[in-house]
């Protein structure tokens, strides 16, 4: 409240993001250091080494889908807020063709991690015999290829559309934005929603959760806010935002962070409560390994640390304009979002007990090595504000009084 | 009879004797509003039509406690919800459903989770109202207009240093379209 306008802080245009060549050869080390363990790992134990490769592969894949999600929900709303910090969700979509190519990889680890690639055990399994039309290889790889280019041409229009509009300064990308991403937002609520079964709750193909898509969902809102604030406050630090982007932009993206961590803990609890109470065996399965063993500190882990910590610390409307201590909550939660893909996961490894060491650190850094290094590449090439965006004086004068 | 007319009576609120300049222009409010605060006036209204960018800056209005009020009755009501529903199921009439154990935590979550939203939003409403002064019958009125498109700054004559002739030239000042001795 106290502050005065932005109008008389000192402005320098944004241009890109200079990326250093240090930067880039620290991302390109890690995604050798990620596939070296990878490989290695093929070698020595194949069904972990593809465990912790969907676990990086998802997690990352998450925040690049929730960057073009983000940008369509302020497309569709008009807003006018976010304006000056969209480019930044935008980038992230620069990693979805990795993705794509990581989906066509992941096939090859196919009978590792699904028991219904394998057609001795689907025929040895009644259940997997019955669900054999919609979930076999062949159908799950035409399914995952039409989904990325269903993604990949929305991102063509969405983002492509606004760096388009970086340099004609056209107005009617912005009107054209609205159809595309109403377009999107439903092909999106269907295809995210089959993905996340086909790549996680098909781990456990017993298993079903009609909830599965929104909790994944839930975690991609969350973990895209956070990955969001922190690109903004490194911006910010390097004193590339100035007078584009202040503490009101990263109040309201927390309060987005704030409202998707309850989100979060609301779905988690509507799916757990109702298997619970149901208690019945095709649905507890699911539960019973991650409630019992050394599984069950992990569960409480999530509770915690995924709901209850964040939940308190971003209650305050000072901590969410306090940029560090903003900084330090979105740090946690990105953590424990792959602490929950994990949890998701590895049961399915080891129901008995917890599996966690190098390897799967440094293969999520691989994957977070690549994410880095397509993101930066992008904003490296476009300006890191949308300058010609029409309502871009809305986001300049963004101004929130609670 | 008797106590409608006192409840009335106390509702109906005395209004204080003070000094109103009204403006056509929002800003020339917020103007006024600062400058009066930097006279070292502290207990002056400003009234608009709508919502006032800075208005609170301006004044020196500090932040309301009503949030401070919403998380306290929000934990109040989270546990009373959790000690309603263990004392309803297992200590005062014990019931078995469903062969779980009779105060079983997940199954309660929603009742303490609707606790902690009624007491919050009730009290921070109830907060609001008791902060507001409200209700209020028949309050003094300075200006119909007020509702329309005039702004008024009142000082009630018992602020800090008030000087009745020092205000009004104040107000001129600033633009001031009226000046007027009233009640608020």
């Amino acid at each position: 409240m106290g502050h005065g306008h932005s109008d008389n802080v000192q402005r320098v245009t944004p241009g890109p993001l200079p990326v250093s060549s240090t930067f880039k050869a620290f991302f390109l080390v890690l995604m050798v250091l990620g596939a070296a363990v990878f490989g290695y790992l093929l070698f020595t134990d194949k069904e972990r080494a593809w465990h912790a490769y969907l676990a990086g592969y998802f997690y990352f894949f998450l925040i690049a889908i929730g960057g073009l999600f983000f940008s369509s929900i302020q497309h569709v709303t008009k807003a006018g807020w976010s304006v000056n910090v969209r480019r930044f969700c935008e980038a992230f979509t620069a990693f979805l063709p990795y993705a794509f190519v990581g989906a066509l990889v992941l096939f090859a680890g196919g009978k590792s991690l699904f028991d219904w690639f394998d057609s001795a055990k689907v025929h040895a399994d009644h259940l997997l015999e019955h669900k054999q039309s919609y979930l076999n290889p062949t159908f799950f790889v035409v399914r995952v290829i039409v989904f990325f280019a269903l993604w990949l041409l929305f991102t063509k229009k969405l983002v492509g559309g606004s760096l388009e509009q970086d340099k004609t300064g056209d107005e009617n990308i912005t009107h054209k934005s609205v159809g595309w991403s109403i377009a999107f937002l439903l092909v999106f609520s269907i295809s995210f929603s089959l993905f996340c079964v086909d790549l996680i709750m098909a781990l456990q193909p017993h298993w079903f959760s009609t909830i599965f898509g929104v909790y994944c969902f839930a975690g991609l809102f969350q973990s895209t806010m956070a990955a969001m604030i922190l690109f903004i406050l490194f911006c910010r630090k390097q004193g590339l935002l100035t007078g584009y982007v202040d503490e009101n932009h990263l109040h309201d993206l927390g309060k987005f962070m704030f409202a998707f961590t309850v989100f979060w803990a609301y779905i988690a609890y509507s799916q757990y409560m109702l298997i619970w109470y149901a208690n019945l065996p095709e649905e507890t399965i699911f539960y019973i390994p991650r409630v019992t063993g050394s599984w069950v500190y992990v569960s409480a882990a999530l509770l915690l640390f995924k709901f209850v910590v964040p939940f308190f610390a971003l209650l305050s409307r000072r901590a969410k304009r306090n940029p560090a201590f903003l900084g330090a909550i979105a740090v946690l939660i990105l953590i424990m979002q792959y602490v929950d893909l994990y949890w998701l996961i590895y049961p399915n490894l080891s129901a008995e007990k917890v599996v966690f060491g190098v390897p799967e650190i440094v293969i999520w850094a691989g994957f977070a090595g690549m994410f880095m290094f397509a993101v930066t590449r992008f904003l490296s090439k476009h300006p890191i504000v949308p300058l010609k965006d029409p309502r871009i004086q809305e986001s300049m004068h963004h101004h929130v009084v609670y | 009879m008797d106590i409608i007319e006192k409840v009335i009576q106390r509702l109906r609120s005395p209004g204080k004797k003070g000094i109103a300049g009204i403006w056509l222009d929002e800003h020339k409010l917020v103007h006024a509003a600062r400058e009066a605060r930097k006279s070292g006036l502290t207990k002056f209204e400003a009234i608009s039509p709508f919502p006032l960018h800075d208005i609170d800056a301006a004044m020196g209005i500090p932040m309301s406690f009503i949030p401070w009020v919403t998380f306290i009755m929000g934990l109040t009501g989270f546990g009373f919800g959790t000690w309603f529903t263990w004392w309803a199921s297992s200590q005062d009439w014990a019931l078995i459903i469903g062969g779980k154990p009779m105060w079983s935590l997940p199954a309660f979550v929603p009742v303490m989770f609707e606790c902690t939203i009624l007491f919050a939003a009730l009290s921070s409403v109830g907060a609001l109202i008791w902060l507001c002064g409200l209700p209020k019958i028949d309050p003094p009125v300075i200006d119909p207009d007020l509702t329309s498109h005039k702004f008024a700054l009142f000082v009630p004559e018992d602020d800090t240093g008030f000087n009745a002739a020092n205000i009004e030239k104040m107000f001129k000042d600033m633009g001031a379209v009226e000046v007027k001795r009233t009640e608020f």
